[in-house]
């Protein structure tokens, strides 16, 4: 309390208080995302002051979108969405899995029981439950060849819980096929490599991937070809604009005349630069139909514009940075930072390179590339807020392409691992533990239960039936999950419905930890600011 | 044409930019109205410096600043992120394209609009549909809104800056920081900033709201980049301006860090004064190392300030403040703008024309690398002619930067000056010519001249829009001239139904006046974070910054130090 002392305007909540105001936050925040869970979830739709529409059926969206208050949940949220930066899903579970270790907590401090016994039960839980987890994911090969069925089946059983049956399934076929294009043995996936562009147009059923890149702008001189047949690609990074701050800051000039010579000078160089880029294209197009396109990085001015149009080349200023390495993986050469030393050797090949105009908007497609390393994936919808939610979507599945292959291991979904796990602590490692810590491996074991109550909650179904029927299953021997129309037991393997290893197992690590933190909070203690304040 | 991009980055640096934008945009309306004061018509500004075109997918010509601002999230008030230009049909809630599920629905209480943002919405219906005879019928009964009661609404509560913006703005333009879960206030520092643009996607995204604009120009001369720098936000635009100087290395940018009247006036404890101390040290070393010209702006008590002796205005009210504020960067940034006839030939309009980086070169470039410049500024500006004429319009110009040394003599001091609108004798406006010979007759006489000093004159006032606040004090008059005595009846403060333009006059000095705002940082600095058992060590390391960061720090204020004065002890290791 001496505290109180320092800082008589300091507000103290005692154990109790505080650790029931983390219970509370913990599963107010389970309520606010337990709708969202699985392919039967509720998706919301948020409208702010000024009529802004947020279309979001992912918890990471979610959570991002709402102005949380208490620092309780402000700790879950943060855990949650931490778990999205480096897994890429899972952030709903993260929230659910928290809220109902803290529920099934209070159950046994309402008794009597220190939490922290309970918080040695959870770690010896956890330590099991994650040996589980190895013995019970599933294999995958990942060869030179991976199995294309298994990373659709694990992108679409994510896809299906952001997205209706048919647009889910067709952005399966484009997200595998995205990370395939851009895997590279023997490398990390850099996911960065596949673009994500969006158009305000058309349907969403319109979305697609491109086999090269979309650039959003185009050309900015008038007589410049809106659509050009075999194109050499030069990626640079070089100034193609007049830039009086390149010169020498400190030169002077005593007249006008002198000034306007200074002026051409650097003119000059600019323009040689331009010079050097038209002699190559003019080495490598001279006696064929080919085209030649620079994507620059940097500015190109009209004067330059004007005399690469003069020379039938085709040009694009201010490319993203990240364009330059796409660009090379897409259609080969390399980027260059200087026109000193230009070769053929630097260019790079697409079969065609067409101007597409909305509005104010233009995009440049650059397509029918050989062999592509990078590609885009062009999102296309009615308004602002569909596309969006397609674009978290995409998001989502690219990560959890990328995490079967970097994990080489599934996990059965559907429910069926939280039931396995859970009926494994109960039967086997319970017994194993000495004393009152059996009863924190209990509540983790109840815990894990929370993703199949709730998928069966979403979807209407009776909670306690289907977890007796699951239940029941397993300890059959049969590893099952639950079907979402029937309610009845179903084998995930059956019908194709894969998690991500590593998005589960970063649940089950990050869960227990917080919910530990939570639950032995000894006094919250704020200066300043008035607490029991509702927010 | 030479483009400028416009970045604003938190609470009171977009309050500026929208009175800043308003000013634009009377300008531009002035400009095309056939009945309006014949000295707007021809103003030999390029708005398109400023101003991009473009055009709505419904083919519709739009014309909007050329700007990125970031704020939090909610702080748009009654305005959709999206502006107001590209949405046209909205779309019909409770219709979910993408899922056959459940849809749960949650509406935020909206934002009623005030009286102003009605009668804009209704003009804008009018004009949209002046045919149609029910309607303008309805519209005539509704649109009796009075300015008189508009302005009042204004004075009486402004929450957001949308709240009194008259602008149209681009749909790339307003960019929200989401997800940062903490209040305003207790976004208050330099650390808590810092990852806040490199968490999620939220830098990228900032990134390509600034290239799409940076894309369209033929030939960018410079970024005008205005942060509040009194909490969080400078941390973000110090990330953001490193990946600027990093992407667009040859284009240079002046930067603006601006206070509100709010960052002065909390009761601190002597913790958080030590915390406020050692945030401005880092923000201000931190941020002058991305930019070529830092110009530090906003006064702890600005409507008692010398600068405020024509004006009457409530030193806590973010509205008034901001408005002041950004009369002068609207005058510092109208050579950036005017018209080149060529070398020989001064328009009789405007003169003195110079680009973003020949100002900076000017200020900063010369043989004193001094990158920081206070901004003076004379609102209004007096006439020319009048008792002690050379004393009155030059001495008339009073910092708005803080913690400056009055009365300093240096002998290297270089500055621009910007007048506009300025009277010259018997109540006309004074010629371009008058303007200078006046400016250089004054120089002339006086004691102490600057080394060198660059004049930029337009005939052009400050026009006043209708949601500007109410804070002319009873001496000026409708045309901005000083009165000899009060303005008779009415109240003590005149506001844009009174006032319709105003002279300005404001500057950009670089000088040895600025040395104890850079030793005040310097020196708290090495009290509270780096010297030995200083008490803010711990709180800078939970800002995340290691010991040689500090040092590296302190030896870039030292640095700053030095160049003003090289025989400056402080600047020598003091402990």
């Amino acid at each position: 309390m001496s505290l109180r002392v320092l800082n008589p305007n300091a507000e103290v909540l005692n154990k109790s208080a505080a650790l029931h105001m983390n219970i509370n936050a913990a599963k107010g925040l389970q309520d606010v995302l337990k709708t969202n869970l699985g392919p039967k979830g509720t998706i919301k739709m948020l409208v702010g002051g000024a009529g802004d529409i947020k279309l979001t059926k992912d918890g990471n969206t979610l959570l991002k979108e709402m102005q949380i208050q208490n620092p309780t949940a402000i700790m879950i949220a943060r855990t949650a969405v931490a778990q999205d930066d480096t897994s890429g899903d899972g952030t709903t579970s993260t929230v659910l899995f928290i809220g109902e270790l803290m529920k099934q907590s209070e159950r046994y401090i309402d008794e009597g029981m220190h939490p922290r016994v309970l918080v040695d039960g959870f770690e010896i839980a956890k330590r099991a439950t994650l040996q589980f987890l190895e013995k019970f994911k599933t294999p995958v090969v990942m060869g030179d060849e991976p199995d294309k069925e298994i990373l659709k089946m694990v992108a679409r059983t994510t896809l299906r819980t952001k997205l209706y049956e048919a647009m889910a399934d067709q952005l399966t076929d484009i997200v595998v096929n995205a990370v395939l294009c851009i895997r590279k043995p023997e490398e990390a996936i850099d996911l960065f490599m596949v673009e994500i562009m969006h158009m305000r147009h058309k349907f969403d059923v319109d979305t697609r991937l491109v086999e090269g890149l979309v650039l959003d702008h185009g050309s900015r001189h008038p007589d410049m070809k809106r659509r050009a047949e075999n194109c050499y690609i030069l990626t640079s990074n070089v100034s193609l604009e007049y830039d009086k701050s390149e010169i020498n800051a400190g030169f002077f000039y005593s007249n006008a005349e002198q000034r306007e010579a200074m002026v051409a000078a650097e003119r000059r160089q600019v323009d040689e630069r331009v010079k050097k880029i038209i002699e190559l294209k003019n080495k490598v197009c001279s006696g064929n139909d080919n085209n030649f396109v620079v994507i620059n990085q940097k500015g190109i001015d009209p004067p330059s514009l004007d005399l690469l149009a003069r020379a039938g080349i085709i040009a694009l200023r201010r490319a993203k940075r990240r364009n330059m390495e796409r660009l090379v993986l897409a259609c080969g050469g390399e980027a260059v930072n200087s026109v000193d030393d230009l070769t053929p050797d630097c260019l790079g090949w697409a079969g065609l390179v067409y101007e597409h105009i909305l509005g104010e908007e233009k995009y440049t497609f650059v397509e029918n590339v050989k062999n592509p390393h990078s590609c885009t994936i062009l999102i296309k919808g009615p308004n602002d807020h569909t596309i969006a939610q397609i674009k978290d979507a995409v998001r989502d599945g690219l990560r959890s392409v990328k995490n079967t292959m970097e994990d080489e291991s599934v996990v059965l979904g559907a429910g069926a691992f939280e039931v396995a796990a859970r009926q494994y602590l109960v039967n086997e490692v319970k017994k194993t533990v000495q004393g009152r810590a059996q009863l924190g491996v209990e509540a983790f074991a109840d815990a894990l239960l929370v993703v199949p109550k709730t998928l069966a909650e979403n979807s209407g179904l009776d909670t306690q039936d289907v977890i007796i029927a699951l239940t029941g299953e397993h300890d059959r021997g049969n590893i099952v999950g639950l079907n979402q129309h029937t309610g009845e037991p179903i084998d995930p393997h059956m019908e194709g419905i894969f998690d991500n290893y590593s998005v589960k197992r970063q649940i089950i690590n990050s869960g227990p930890v917080i919910a530990s933190q939570l639950l032995l909070v000894d006094e919250v203690i704020r200066a300043g600011r008035n607490m029991r304040k509702p927010n | 044409m030479r483009e400028i991009v416009t970045i604003q980055v938190g609470g009171f640096a977009n309050f500026i930019g929208s009175h800043f934008w308003n000013f634009q945009d009377e300008l531009l309306g002035l400009a095309g109205d056939p009945n309006g004061d014949p000295i707007f018509k021809n103003q030999h500004l390029d708005m398109d410096v400023l101003y991009r075109t473009g055009e709505t997918l419904q083919g519709i010509a739009t014309y909007t600043p050329r700007l990125v601002s970031v704020n939090f999230q909610g702080s748009l008030g009654s305005m959709s992120s999206h502006g107001t230009l590209y949405d046209h049909n909205p779309p019909i809630l409770s219709h979910v394209v993408t899922w056959p599920g459940n849809v749960s629905t949650h509406l935020s209480e909206p934002h009623k609009k005030n009286l102003f943002l009605q009668s804009l919405y209704e003009e804008e219906q009018e004009n949209l549909a002046p045919m149609d005879g029910i309607n303008s019928g309805k519209n005539d009964c509704k649109s009796e809104i009075q300015d008189k009661d508009i302005v009042e609404s204004l004075e009486n509560g402004v929450q957001f800056w949308t709240d009194f913006s008259k602008v149209h703005y681009h749909p790339q333009s307003l960019y929200e920081l989401n997800g940062l879960w903490m209040d305003a206030q207790d976004f208050n520092n330099y650390g808590i900033g810092m990852d806040v643009f490199s968490e999620g996607l939220r830098g990228e995204e900032m990134n390509e709201r600034l290239r799409f604009f940076v894309e369209e120009c033929d030939h960018i001369q410079g970024i005008q980049f205005v942060v509040d720098d009194s909490g969080g936000f400078s941390g973000v635009a110090a990330d953001f301006l490193e990946n600027i100087a990093d992407e667009y290395t040859n284009t240079p940018i002046l930067l603006y860090t601006v206070r509100g009247p709010e960052s002065y006036m909390n009761q601190r404890s002597r913790r958080q004064t030590m915390a406020c101390d050692l945030h401005d040290a880092i923000s201000f070393s931190r941020l002058s190392s991305f930019c070529k010209l830092i110009v530090p702006i906003g006064l702890p008590l600005l409507g008692r300030s010398k600068v405020s002796s024509y004006l009457c205005l409530e030193d806590e009210n973010p509205y008034h403040c901001s408005a002041v504020y950004a009369a002068a960067l609207h005058s510092i940034s109208l050579p950036f703008r005017m018209e080149t006839l060529g070398p020989a030939t001064d328009s009789c309009y405007v003169s003195g024309a110079v680009d973003v980086y020949g100002l900076i070169q000017m200020l900063a470039g010369q043989a004193r690398q001094n990158i920081v410049a206070t901004l003076d500024a004379a609102m209004p500006a007096p006439s020319l002619t009048g008792k002690q004429v050379e004393r009155s319009l030059l001495g008339s110009l009073h910092p708005f930067t803080p913690e400056i040394a009055e009365d300093v003599e240096d002998l290297q001091e270089v500055e621009s000056l910007t007048i506009h609108g300025a009277f010259g004798s018997g109540g006309y406006r004074a010629s371009v010519a008058e303007v200078e010979d006046t400016v250089h007759a004054a120089y002339e006489n006086a004691t102490t001249k600057p080394l060198f000093s660059h004049l930029s004159v337009a005939h052009c006032p400050l026009p006043i829009p209708l949601p500007f606040p109410s804070i002319f004090g009873n001496l000026v008059g409708q045309h901005g001239e000083l009165l000899g005595s009060p303005v008779t009846g009415g109240h003590p403060s005149r506001g844009s139904l009174d006032v319709h333009s105003i002279p300005m006059a404001a500057r950009l000095r670089s000088t040895s006046a600025i040395l104890p705002f850079l030793e005040n940082r310097l020196g708290n600095l090495r009290r509270f974070g780096i010297a030995r058992g200083a008490s803010g060590t711990e709180l800078l390391r939970s800002w995340g910054f290691a010991k040689d960061e500090l040092e590296d720090s302190a030896e870039r204020l030292s640095k700053m130090i030095m160049t003003l004065d090289p025989h400056s002890q402080s600047s020598s290791d003091s402990d």
